[in-house]
């Protein structure tokens, strides 16, 4: 049986998507299979940030609604062989996915794959709900700014309620992933600092991502950026995916001299 | 420092404390709200059946929460009585 991990956030824009991404082909690389599903219906993107959006026939509904198969609807990725992908649908209606088949499909889906990637949309309505409904483990992203910060908390205030492992006892591990900190800014006392983030929403850390400016050409090309040797983002990306393995990494000191991580990843 | 601080004075460098100082109480109030509606009820309630029995001086009443739990702590000193 696999895991299943639903990335999430609250507020839109924090790297959601991005970091749902890299997760799944970094767990690819890793050997295992991955299934990622873009839960966002209506407002589509992890085709694109996959680079797999020329490729897609069917979608998550198509599946649902037994409009064809599953098998017709995975698409495989083009460099990461044990990466499927399962793209939202663009339909208007939002509220389209059903409770019983979202979890008719994802029961399914656990027992074919190592990991199940979902997607969440951003919000606290019934997309996001659908998305949490099922998770063995929850990663919350969020950035170091008030806004992002409060509707993390409001979302990990309500994945235990929404949550059918917790509703029988059991624990959804939650974890944060703080994106886009920029060290200079912390430095200064303009920005919040990743143990500020950390004591407000009281939950263990998974992944801090520096910001890169590298993320935004990667998405532009539509080729992850876990693959690029010489991002630093792309180095976070690659631990967080360790520590969801399981093993013990150490968090990126994003205080080191500019020199060094010039010399490693410039 | 930079010479340029130097002269003319860090003036920003600190809104990082304020964004903490403003989302920790902004959260406390929000937290408090939603996580256990029924909180004040049951206070009242609960002080309502203990002050039958001591005077309610010796009562402390506290509650607490994060992410994780909710307490309700309460304290009640039972004075011996003198006879």
């Amino acid at each position: 049986m696999g895991d299943i991990i639903t990335v999430t956030s609250g507020k839109g824009g924090v790297g959601k998507s991005t970091l749902a991404a890299n997760l799944a082909v970094g767990l690819s690389e890793a050997k295992n299979k991955v299934v990622v599903i873009d839960f966002d219906i209506g407002l589509r993107n992890l085709d694109m940030i996959l680079g797999l959006e020329n490729r897609i026939v069917y979608d998550v509904v198509d599946v649902m609604e037994g409009r064809c198969n599953l098998s017709q609807a995975l698409i495989n990725d083009k460099r990461s062989r044990s990466l499927y992908f399962l793209p939202a649908s663009q339909t208007s209606d939002k509220n389209i996915l059903d409770k019983d088949k979202v979890k008719k499909l994802l029961v399914s889906l656990k027992k074919d794959f190592d990991f199940v990637i979902l997607d969440s949309p951003a919000g606290i309505e019934s997309g996001f709900e659908h998305s949490i409904f099922l998770a063995d483990r929850a990663i919350i992203v969020t950035t170091p700014d008030v806004s992002a910060v409060r509707d993390a908390d409001r979302v990990i205030g309500i994945i235990d309620a929404k949550s059918e492992k917790a509703r029988n006892g059991e624990e959804v591990l939650k974890h944060i992933v703080i994106n886009r900190i920029k060290p200079e800014l912390v430095l200064k006392g303009n920005m919040l600092s990743q143990d500020d983030v950390l004591s407000i929403l009281a939950l263990p850390l998974i992944g801090v991502i520096p910001d890169d400016e590298q993320i935004v050409t990667s998405t532009n090309s539509g080729e992850p950026i876990f693959y690029n040797k010489k991002s630093v983002a792309a180095e976070a990306y690659r631990r967080i995916t360790k520590r969801v393995l399981g093993d013990e990494v150490s968090f990126i000191d994003l205080f080191a001299k500019r020199g060094f991580l010039h010399r490693i990843f410039g | 420092m930079t010479l340029f601080e130097r002269i003319f004075g860090k003036k920003d460098g600190n809104s990082a404390s304020t964004a903490r100082n403003r989302l920790t109480l902004m959260l406390a109030t929000e937290r408090a709200a939603c996580s256990t509606p029924y909180m004040d009820e049951m206070k009242t309630e609960i002080l309502d059946v203990v002050k039958r029995y001591v005077d309610d001086g010796n009562v402390r009443i506290k509650t607490e929460q994060n992410q994780n739990i909710d307490i309700l702590e309460l304290e009640i000193d039972l004075k011996k009585r003198d006879d």
